[in-house]
């Protein structure tokens, strides 16, 4: 096997709205700092990019603790945006960045259209950013994060602001706290989005019977690990029937054999979060085991099986004709 | 000098040996010689559990000499469940040592007491030997719920402590709070260093500033991955502190306090600097 191995090039890179991704593996944003914080622990060529922590308009100190709760298959988080500021960050964060050997795609979170528009345009400014995701879907800042991902008329007007600002791919973020996620990535296409993240945590919450209040200093949060794959993978596979852009799939990817589930229903690339804290080796091991599943199929690409499993779906990558 | 990077990383190691010190209170022993040679007092370490479905555990490195490293833990969720159930031989993978540790640069200490409640005490051996090995005094402070979990105590009197123990039952030492009988000692101590919980170490820091000794309290909290990129595990500090995070600037909102990551900033911090 080994020596066949060696003789045959399986190719895992993909495109996401002209953006380049050696490997179609990607940490999610608010999981991993700026990747900097696990190189010691992973090989972070396994790693196509890292989606950064959302920066907003204003410095924001998060909120109180605790702000993490393990929960069955899975864990709540509500970190509430702890970030320094569009202005802080520009001056101070961002130059790091072009030192990193990574991509990294910059997280633009807000309060407002203008909020996201404002911060869109600074940061997709600076060329250490390779493109811009907006998180129009976190559950943890009450009553506004997530009300623009719930709201096809709110979800158009921020796209279509942010979209106005800048020229690099802009991926939208989706939430799953909605009735009809599809109906949401159509307007956000429609408004311009080049990609969609799909998909942020789902909405949860845990109580302290002995304490007899809520884990969460928050109250509620947002649901990740494998506990939420399945509404992912179902979120994906609907998405991908009703878009003709790319999808970063997400949802408690931990192995090859998940985030492969991902790809087949219409995913372009697969994002990591939750379970780089199981272990940080995960992206290498997601790598090694989707060559090694192509490989074994005859496979030459990645590209050949994305949407596989998803009747109707049409890999545009096969519709250009880019696999012979 | 071997880098930090060389340091910090996964090891994939095994179980050396395995002891109960009381019902629910386990040690393993592992077998990582270089995590063991760079691990510095109070630091910890991220446990990964079998099958990888769970995020791991941070847990204190209780001893580290030659070829073998050890953590202590509470039996009381699953992941400590799954982790008790691991045999002598057994795989078992970590990736550390984290965060700062105590600050023990400051020679001129001479006297320290460390105070240690529950399991606490798994992150304060390593201290109290190297604050022997320089020939200081160390008072050791220690409290369970009970007896049987006053685990290891006679350890710490070997190796040269002088021993303090307090039991909520009263079935060993002082009946009540472990910082209930430090209150009562009239030696001020050149510095005080504490592990345990969180209610614990508030009394301890506050008898610490009533005796006039400076102390580092390490902090317990949720971590999810222990190394700085999720800000789950913040504590608010003073923003002049050497440990504070640079953000957000103080014109945000005139405030002098800013949130630390236990796990990257701490997980040991000087008390007259948190502002919880």
């Amino acid at each position: 096997m080994g020596a066949r191995t060696a003789m045959v090039t399986i190719d895992l890179s993909v495109q996401i709205a002209g953006l380049n991704l050696h490997v179609p593996t990607m940490t999610a944003s608010g999981c991993y700092g700026y990747g900097s914080e696990f190189e010691d622990f992973v090989d972070m060529r396994s790693v196509g990019a890292v989606v950064l922590k959302s920066v907003t308009r204003k410095p924001r100190m998060g909120n109180p603790t605790p702000r993490l709760v393990q929960t069955p298959s899975g864990m709540l988080n509500a970190i509430g945006l702890q970030n320094p500021g569009i202005d802080w960050y520009l001056e101070h964060d961002v130059q790091k960045f072009s030192k990193l050997p990574w991509k990294v795609i910059g997280s633009v979170a807000g309060f407002s259209v203008d909020d996201y528009a404002y911060v869109c345009e600074h940061l997709a400014q600076r060329p250490e950013i390779a493109a811009i995701e907006l998180n129009i879907s976190c559950p943890n800042v009450a009553h506004e994060g997530e009300t623009f991902a719930c709201d096809p008329d709110l979800t158009t007007r921020v796209v279509r602001n942010a979209r106005s600002t800048t020229d690099k791919p802009l991926i939208v973020k989706l939430s799953p706290n909605v009735t009809d996620i599809a109906a949401i990535a159509r307007v956000a296409e429609a408004a311009g989005a080049d990609a969609l993240a799909v998909i942020n945590t789902v909405r949860g919450m845990a109580i302290d019977v002995d304490a007899r209040k809520p884990r969460l200093g928050n109250v509620t949060g947002g649901l990740s690990g494998p506990a939420i794959r399945p509404i992912a993978v179902l979120a994906v596979y609907e998405v991908a029937r009703a878009v003709k852009i790319p999808i970063i799939g997400q949802g408690g990817i931990e192995t090859a054999t998940d985030a492969l589930e991902f790809f087949l229903a219409g995913a372009s690339a697969v994002c990591m979060g939750t379970s780089n804290y199981a272990d940080p080796r995960v992206p290498e091991r997601i790598v090694a085991g989707i060559r090694d599943y192509l490989l074994r199929r005859n496979l030459r690409s990645i590209r050949q099986i994305i949407g596989e499993a998803n009747v109707g779906f049409a890999n545009p990558y096969q519709i250009e004709g880019d696999e012979g | 000098m071997t880098s930090l990077a060389m340091q910090r990383r996964v090891y994939d190691a095994y179980i050396l040996d395995r002891t109960e010190l009381a019902p629910d209170v386990v040690l393993l022993g592992v077998h990582a010689p270089e995590a063991a040679r760079f691990t510095k007092p109070g630091q910890f370490a991220m446990v990964m559990l079998p099958g990888g479905e769970q995020a791991a555990v941070a847990l204190g490195i209780y001893e580290a000499v030659e070829d073998r490293l050890s953590f202590m833990f509470f039996v009381c969720g699953r992941r400590t469940h799954d982790l008790a159930r691991l045999h002598v031989g057994d795989a078992l993978s970590f990736f550390g040592p984290l965060g700062n540790g105590f600050f023990l640069q400051d020679e001129s200490w001479k006297d320290v007491v460390i105070v240690a409640g529950g399991v606490g005490i798994a992150s304060v051996l390593l201290p109290a030997q190297m604050l022997l090995a320089r020939g200081a005094r160390v008072r050791l402070y220690y409290g369970a719920r009970s007896d049987e979990r006053l685990v290891d105590a006679q350890r710490f009197a070997d190796a040269g402590c002088e021993l303090h123990l307090a039991t909520d039952d009263g079935s060993r030492g002082y009946h009540g709070y472990i910082s209930d009988l430090l209150a009562q000692t009239t030696e001020k101590p050149d510095g005080v260093l504490a592990c345990g919980p969180t209610p614990m170490l508030r009394a301890t820091a506050r008898v610490a500033n009533e005796l006039g000794a400076p102390a580092q309290l390490s902090l317990e909290e949720t971590f999810a991955c222990g190394v700085g990129g999720c800000w789950g595990c913040v504590v608010p500090i003073t923003r002049t502190s050497a440990q504070a995070p640079s953000f957000p600037p103080l014109e945000c909102d005139g405030s002098d306090v800013v949130n630390a990551r236990i796990c990257a900033e701490g997980p040991v911090f000087w008390a007259h600097e948190l502002r919880w």
